[in-house]
């Protein structure tokens, strides 16, 4: 199958891909708003908050890219459930950041 | 001759060297008269005289921070943002474009915000 071929044809495929790569393009940004907050301020809080907010992002890009390469068959269909476990323990893993942030106390 | 007085009060200001390290600095990001300080490389008296000077001229802003401890110290942001002067017709005009107090940098906001809850 050719990358053309994969890409949604469908207004609701279409949809899905523009709200997924908008979603990681928004997220980015606001991580990196809270890293210059972090660079600007010298503040702990914020260091953890931006790592969250980055890895949360990362995240959408994740399930968006394994999603496009497993429709793609560029990775077999067998690792489906392994990517998606991978994609929700980058999103875990970024919540923890952010829930630390909020305890840690500059 | 005529002159205008905000022309020659931020003339006056930024003709010392101490008060353009400090704007220079804080243009950058959010300073401490501390570490203002060391920058400038000036004594600390020195720098809150300047830092007075800059914010009866309006060209500094200043806001809190919590420390470790809890307590609060002072940091500051320059305000200034271009600094013109006009001479026509035996009139002179200084424009002084500063950043709006309220507003701020958004990272600056997100840091407060984030801070407080």
């Amino acid at each position: 199958m050719t990358t053309l071929q994969v890409l949604p044809q469908t207004p609701m495929g279409i949809a899905l891909v523009l709200a997924s790569l908008l979603s990681t393009v928004v997220g980015l940004f606001i991580g990196y708003q809270a890293y210059r907050g972090f660079r600007r301020n010298h503040s702990t809080p914020m260091r953890f908050l931006s790592l969250g907010l980055l890895l949360l992002a990362t995240s959408y890009g994740l399930a968006f890219t394994g999603t496009m390469l497993l429709r793609q068959g560029t990775i077999p269909l067998q690792y489906q459930n392994p990517i998606r476990l991978g994609v929700r323990l980058v999103q875990l893993t970024g919540l923890s950041c952010i829930l630390y942030s909020l305890y840690r106390r500059p | 001759m005529s002159e205008d007085s905000e022309l020659t009060a931020v003339l006056s200001v930024l003709n010392d060297e101490y008060a353009r390290g400090i704007l220079t600095a804080t243009s950058q990001e959010p300073m401490s008269a501390k570490k203002l300080s060391e920058y400038c490389d000036a004594s600390l008296p020195t720098i809150y005289r300047r830092i007075e000077e800059l914010q009866e001229c309006g060209l500094l802003a200043e806001r809190t921070r919590p420390d470790p401890d809890g307590n609060h110290y002072s940091v500051y942001t320059a305000r200034l943002e271009r600094f013109a002067v006009d001479l026509s017709d035996g009139e002179w005009a200084a424009t002084v474009e500063r950043t709006d107090a309220a507003e701020d940098d958004p990272a600056d906001r997100l840091t407060r915000m984030w801070e407080e809850l």
